[in-house]
This record gives structure tokens, sequence and C-alpha cells, in this order.
């Protein structure tokens, strides 16, 4: 059934919500990598043998991720009329007891993490209520969702859905509001206003340097040939974090709806999902997203009726780090080597197969279905001064919530760490935050109250990049820390300039002389010295931001290299051949 | 042909017009400024790997420093070629490339003209291959065979026949060998009834033609007339396929053909 108008598009959104609150129990099992990774199908296995023994009327469906990872493998669960409760942490053997307590229309409290009255949507305004009138006491017991630190100082946009949905269902989709900003982009504006729109919003480019996004719409939809392409990057490669994996499991339409959008606006009619190596299951997911799409008629020939027609193909990486750069990344889709070159031209003049292509971060076109249906004006009331909107963060390391979460940007890190990462395991003390991966770099405890935006990072030596926060204590050492990126950026340069390939090579042998106490006197200085050039003369900015961390650390920890160079000694304990010699003694 | 659109550039201070299309390397050539070059050749397409060739470029007010060799003029751009940062970078580039090859000519002569000394506080490498590409490039682009590609990535980056075995599509003419600036590529003519041992294990006997970077050893092809040998046997066959020449086109070699 091809959806052409906006009746048709209300009646897929009926059933939409038909699925997505049904009169019966519905059991949601989140079913993205990182639930799985803790067992989540066996949970839902267990689930729904349980249900079927005790011959229960309810249905357990898979759902994205909702970002709590230190709680996972997580569930909810919606009973008609009663509050939607989840559960955190539940094993296979906890589930009959957990059937037990929804059959007998309760719930299971010593597992609930909290409950959620009303639920708002984003997209369509307003809320939708579980429950009207008294709550039982039954479940009054767990704090309500708006009520839960680790939720509070979040705004969930870009992941509106997340966790919400059966990312396998366009119609759940459609039902919180999905496709009807297609709607309008297409049928009731002009090209120029969406990209205008955008533009007002002020929204950036949601990895790297934080480009407007409207200003590269606008400089590609001007660039000359009638062929242009439009390309999804979805290849996070720092190590350790996934929200691109995440967001692409959990919510691949919305993504698909901001390309169209974006393709609609640039004036392309054929575009690529780019995606990494090792997403497998986010790949069947957005295959499945574009064979719906097509479907119902979101893509192929004249879209929604309105004339415009667009295909997308998903791409499938190798997984190189320096893929996520533009023109690497181009090189990569088109059968080459995944080497960058040098800009100019840009992309927008000269892209893929020389024709003018607009390359988005992943995040930046899940917001895209946001701006056009809120507006510009609701989208930059949101955030900092010069960075509008929310950033998704991948929240690691030393604290006590690990999780995936999202922001409104000009939030400070202690906010971040402290209230939504409930602070450091064991109450220890807080020693810096990398942010940005291997093309950021740490940020000292002082800076703690740095309100989080591009600018902000970017003056204290640091980078909004994809997005990682790893929270460190004091059994980290910045030494070793940046032997591991200058290690981890070692085997991803491609190799093509000479400062990275071999400068960043040798540094790397510096520090990790340094960590062995074979560190020489004069190294600090000439891994600055290095730093500062690699910075310069490097052809990418994977070579341009590879020595980053290590500049940042130098300039808030340069002791610690000083006591390794002097002293031997690693003052966190940490670098091993020193620690053994110190104990040897 | 219609003239090319001509652009305005200036280059350290010098006025030029070039056609549109010209890079920066080629038109600082032509007003007889010196930039330095390793990765890049007249005959190839531009790469941009070595970062040797930098300059500065001024362009609607952002200033850049960019790799001359691949960067096409626009009007209105100013170029400067001997900045502090970029005379620093082109001796860090020798400096690194002194750590990888220190005994390549055109690398030690590059550090005497730019006074770089090869740092002290890392080890050689020893590896000639400093992954310019120039091999690799005239393979595909002036040859048309492409038995050649970089292998690899980041530091262990190198040219490289497929999988590092011998090359099923070398016609062994020697073009990488002599567009080699390092001299990383070793190609030798073994003489009548002279053996050598391929890395596969394969003898071949001379007459033959030995290129060990790609692990070939070709069979050379002998004059009718003279006797002597004088192409890879392999080669020729690829010209008389390829040109769709006679078969018996290359029976007789160069010189007898001439007397």
């Amino acid at each position: 059934m091809k959806v052409s108008n906006r009746k048709d598009l209300e009646k897929l959104k009926r059933e939409g919500m038909a699925s997505l609150f049904p009169g019966t129990i519905k059991i949601m099992v989140g079913m993205a990598t990182c639930c799985l990774a803790k067992g989540s199908d066996r949970v839902m296995n267990a689930l729904e043998n349980e249900i079927k023994k005790r011959g229960l009327k309810a249905s357990v469906v898979p759902v994205g991720c909702i970002g709590l990872c230190y709680k996972e493998p997580t569930i909810e669960v919606i009973q008609p009329g009663k509050p939607k409760v989840t559960y955190g942490e539940i094993t296979p053997d906890k589930v009959p007891q957990i059937v037990e307590a929804i059959a007998q229309g309760g719930v299971k409290r010593e597992w609930v993490l909290y409950r959620t009255d009303r639920e708002k949507l984003l997209l369509n305004g307003g809320a939708h209520a579980y429950c009207s009138g008294k709550i039982s006491v039954l479940f009054k017991g767990p704090h309500e969702y708006s009520d839960i630190p680790f939720f509070k100082k979040q705004l969930k946009i870009v992941l509106r859905n997340s966790g919400y949905i059966n990312p396998e269902s366009i119609e759940e989709y459609v039902a919180r509001g999905g496709y009807f900003s297609l709607l309008k982009a297409l049928t009731k504006m002009k090209p120029e206003e969406v990209i205008s729109e955008v533009t007002r919003a002020g929204l950036r480019g949601r990895s790297g340097g934080g480009f407007p996004t409207g200003v590269k719409w606008l400089s590609c939809s001007k660039a000359e040939g009638k062929k242009k392409y439009i390309i999804c990057n979805i290849s996070e490669g720092d190590p350790g974090i996934g929200m691109h994996k995440s967001l692409l499991e959990s919510d691949p339409h919305s993504i698909l709806e901001g390309l169209i959008i974006g393709a609609y606006a640039i004036g392309a009619k054929e575009g690529y999902i780019y995606i990494s190596s090792g997403y497998a299951l986010g790949v069947k997911r957005m295959e499945k997203a574009i064979k719906g799409a097509k479907i119902y008629g979101f893509l192929g020939k004249n879209i929604l009726n309105s004339g415009f027609d667009f295909t997308v193909k998903v791409k499938e990486g190798g997984g190189a780090y320096v893929c996520g750069e533009e023109t690497a990344l181009i090189k990569s889709i088109e059968g080459e080597w995944g080497e960058p070159r040098q800009r100019p031209p840009y992309p927008a003049e000269s892209g893929l197969w020389g024709k003018p292509t607009v390359i988005n971060n992943v995040e930046t076109l899940a917001n895209i279905p946001v701006i056009i249906t809120r507006g510009a004006r609701w989208f930059s009331s949101i955030g900092s001064e010069k960075s509008k909107g929310t950033k998704v963060f991948s929240l690691v390391g030393e604290v006590n919530r690990v999780g995936l979460i999202e922001v409104p940007m000009g939030i400070t890190l202690k906010e971040i760490i402290y209230d939504i990462g409930g602070g450091i395991p064991k109450g220890k003390a807080l020693k810096a935050v990398q942010a940005g991966g291997p093309a950021g770099g740490c940020i000292p405890k002082k800076l703690i109250n740095l309100p989080v935006d591009y600018e902000s990072l970017a003056q204290v030596g640091s980078a909004m990049s994809s997005g990682g926060l790893i929270v460190m204590d004091g059994k980290t050492c910045m030494v070793d820390v940046n032997k591991y990126f200058l290690s981890f950026l070692e085997g991803e340069s491609c190799g093509k300039c000479t400062p990275c390939r071999v400068g960043v090579r040798r540094m790397r042998e510096i520090i990790t002389d340094i960590c062995e106490g074979k560190g020489k006197r004069e190294d600090v200085p000439l891994l600055e010295r290095m730093a500062r050039l690699i910075k310069e003369g490097a052809l990418c900015n994977l070579g341009k931001t590879a020595p980053n961390p290590i500049l940042a650390s130098l300039r808030y920890f340069r002791d610690e290299y000083l006591v390794h160079i002097r002293d031997r000694k690693c003052p966190a304990g940490v670098c091993r051949p020193i620690r053994t010699r110190s104990i040897g003694k | 042909m219609m003239a090319k659109k001509m652009v305005t550039l200036r280059i350290d201070g010098r006025d030029i017009g070039v056609p549109k299309g010209t890079t920066i390397l080629e038109a600082a050539r032509k007003l007889d400024i010196r930039i330095p070059t390793l990765c890049y050749h007249e005959a190839l397409t531009p790469y941009g790997g070595c970062r040797l060739c930098l300059v500065e470029v001024t362009r609607n007010g952002v200033t850049q420093i960019v790799s001359s060799c691949g960067y096409e003029v626009a009007d209105g751009i100013e170029v400067k070629t001997e900045t502090d940062m970029v005379l620093e970078i082109r001796r860090f580039v020798i400096e690194l490339l002194l750590t990888e090859a220190p005994e390549a000519k055109v690398l030690k002569d590059l550090a005497l003209e730019m006074g770089v000394k090869a740092p002290k506080r890392f080890k050689a490498r020893n590896e000639l291959c400093i992954a310019c590409g120039q091999c690799i490039r005239a393979c595909r682009e002036i040859v048309g065979v492409s038995a050649i590609d970089f292998a690899k990535r980041g530091y262990e980056k190198k040219a490289a026949s497929p999988f590092f075995e011998r090359s099923q599509e070398c016609i062994g003419c020697g073009t990488c060998f002599t567009i080699c600036p390092t001299g990383a590529i070793t190609l030798k003519d073994l003489a009548e009834g002279e053996k050598t041992v391929l890395p596969d294990g394969i003898e071949v006997t001379g007459p033959a033609r030995i290129i060990d970077n790609w692990k070939v050893g070709l069979e050379m092809k002998r004059c009718k007339q003279c006797g002597e040998p004088f192409a890879p046997q392999f080669q020729l066959e690829y010209f008389t396929k390829k040109v769709k020449l006679p078969e018996d086109f290359f029976d007789v070699c160069m010189q007898c053909r001439a007397l």
C-alpha cells in the first residue's frame, strides 16, 4: 500500500498506535547489540516460553536501546491502564517471578528501576498516558521516569524512539510522528525552504568540526550539475563507543527520513548509507527499513505523490577508522582504497564519482525530521549560543551509571558525570574525562564546570568528535592512556601521508619508551614539536587531530610524563616495567 | 580547440596567469620557484602523500597549508611557498623519512639542501620504500597494467604485488624500477645460464628478468636474427595482444629491425 497523502499516513499511524499501545499486556525487551551482549535474547526466549506455559495473553516484542547500559538487560512491561514498568538486570531465571507478578496484575518490586505514568511524544505533541486517575499502590513504590536522575537532565531528540519502538516496525515509527516531516517537507516546502529551516535551526554536523548543516546543503544545492548524491555516514570508529550503532539498531527510520528530506533539499535522486563493518544487526535493520519505506512509497518514484524520486543503497565499509573522513568514505564507496584526498575540491562541489555530494553524519540526519516538524525556532531554543540542540554521548569508564545519553548542548561535564552518571564508583575522586576519543583530549577535574559544546571543548584542547566520554579516576595513567590512543591511530592511519604514517609511529615509540622507563629528558619537548608539525602537515583530519590527545595530556598532566622520565615511576602504578622494578626494590 | 580559461594568482608576491586546471606546483615552476617534491611526477596523477611540496594558500580570506602538487589554481588566491611553517614541516618530513630510509640518495640530497640531519632519537628502519606510490601510479597510468598496488596500511603500507605473491600481471617493463625515487625496487637481467630461485621456490635460469619486489622472473625472448635476448617474452605477448600486432612482429629485436 503506497502512502500518497496525509489521510493514508494517518491510517498508518493508527495501525502503529495499536501496536505501540495495545489493549493487552506487552513486554518490551531491549534488543540492540549492547543489550544482546548482556544476554537479552535469552531473556526474551525465557519470557516467550513462560507466557506460553501460563497461557497468558501477552506479547513480547523487541525494542532498541534505552541507554541504561549499566542495568542491561532491561525489559519494560505495559499493562493496560497501569503505569509502564521498567526492570533492570533481568536474567532468564528471574523471568518466571516477573511473569507471575504480571499475571496477577502487579509488579515484581525488587527489580523495578522506575515506572512511567506518561510518555512524552516529541513529534506528535502531547503525551501518552499509561494510566489515569489513582495509581494502584502496588505501582507507587518505584520512582516515576521523570524523577530518575539518569534521565532527569537528558533530552531525547535524536534518541526519541530508541527503546520505545520495535526498530523493525515502520508503523510504530509513524505512530510516533515519523514520516510526517517528510510529508510536510515534500508537499508544503520548497527545497530552499527546507535548507533555510535547517540553517535557522543552527544544526551543526554531529561529528568532526561541527560544520553548519544548512550551509553544507546550500553549497551542494547551488553546485553545478544535474546529478547529485547524499550520503549518510555511519562509521564511528572510536574505540569503545557505540552511539551510531545504537541509533542505527534502535531507530533506522529516523536516519532514513532525515536522509530523504536532505536529498529533497539538495536535489539528489540517489543516496548511500555507508555503514562501517561490524554492524551486522544495524545493516539488517536498515535494509529492512529501506524495504518498508519502499513498500509505503517513502522511497522510490513520486514519493508521497510529490513528484520527487529518490533511491538509497546501503554500502558496507571495511571498518577502517579513516573511512569516517568524507573523502576516504567516498573512495571506499567507489571501490578504491579508503584514502583521503586534499580538499578543496570539497565533496559539495566534487564528491562521489565527481558529482556534488553531501555527506552527513547519522546523528545529524536523525535531527532533521524533528527540525521540520517542530521548527527552527523550537530547535534553536535548545543548547548553547553557538551549539544548538542536543548531543548523544557514550558515557563510559569509571562512572557509576554507564550508558548512552542525550543531553542539551551547554550542559556541564559535572552534570553529566555526577547527576546523570552518578559519580565515580566507591566515591573515588575524578581525575579526568577524555572527550572525543582519538581525535579529542582529556579534560582535567579542575575544568569540570565546562559547558559541553563545540567551542568550549575545542578551547580546552579536546573535541566533540563523535561523542565518547571516558571518565577516569586516579588509577588511570595519562601516559598509558595516550600510548593506547597513539597505538590505535598508528594502526588506523591509512599511511598515505608521511606525518601521519611515520610521525604518529615515532611518537608512539617515544611514549612506549616513557611507559617502559626508557624515556629521555628531551622527549617531552620533542613530542610537542612533532605534535605541532603533524597537526599542520598531515593530509586529513585523522592525522591533523591525531596529536590532540597527547597535546592535551601534556598541557594538563605534564608532571606525570616528567615523573615517568625523571624518576622512572608510574604514579598511577599502571606502566608495568616501571612498577615491577619499584616492587623489586 | 578552444583556449582554456585563464586564472590569475599570486605566488610569493609575483602575479601569474595560467590556464584553469593548472596546479600551484606547475604555476610555481613556470616562475622558476623551486618547490621540492618526492611523490610527485609530471607524468602521473598527483598523490599528495609525501607532504614535501606543501605551500601556504590564502583563498577567500582563509589560509591553509596544502600540497601544491594537487591543488588546482583559482582566481585571486595568494600562495606563499616558503613561510616558516612550510619550511619547518618540509624539514620535519625529511627528518621522518630519514628514520625510514637513511641511505636513500634522494633523501640525503634533500637533507643537505635543507640543512636537515637524521634524528638520533630513533632507530633507523632501513626500509627503502617510502610509500610514495609512484611505481603503482606508473604501472596503472602509464603502462596500463596495474600489476601492483599498496598493501596494508599505516606504517606497514608499501607497494606490493597482490598478496605479496608472484605477480601474474607484471610484464617486466621496468617502469617502476626506473621511476622509484629511492631505489627500493630491484631489477636484474640474468645472463645466459645464470640461475636464481624466486621467493616462491621456482628456479629461473637466464636469460631472464628478475624483479624481486613483485617476485617475478620472466623468461627473455631471443631475436631470431642476432640471437640475443632482448625483452621479456610475456611483455612482448602483452603488447602484441594489446595493439593487435602480427604474431611474428617481435621475432626480431629493435636493433636488427633498424638495420
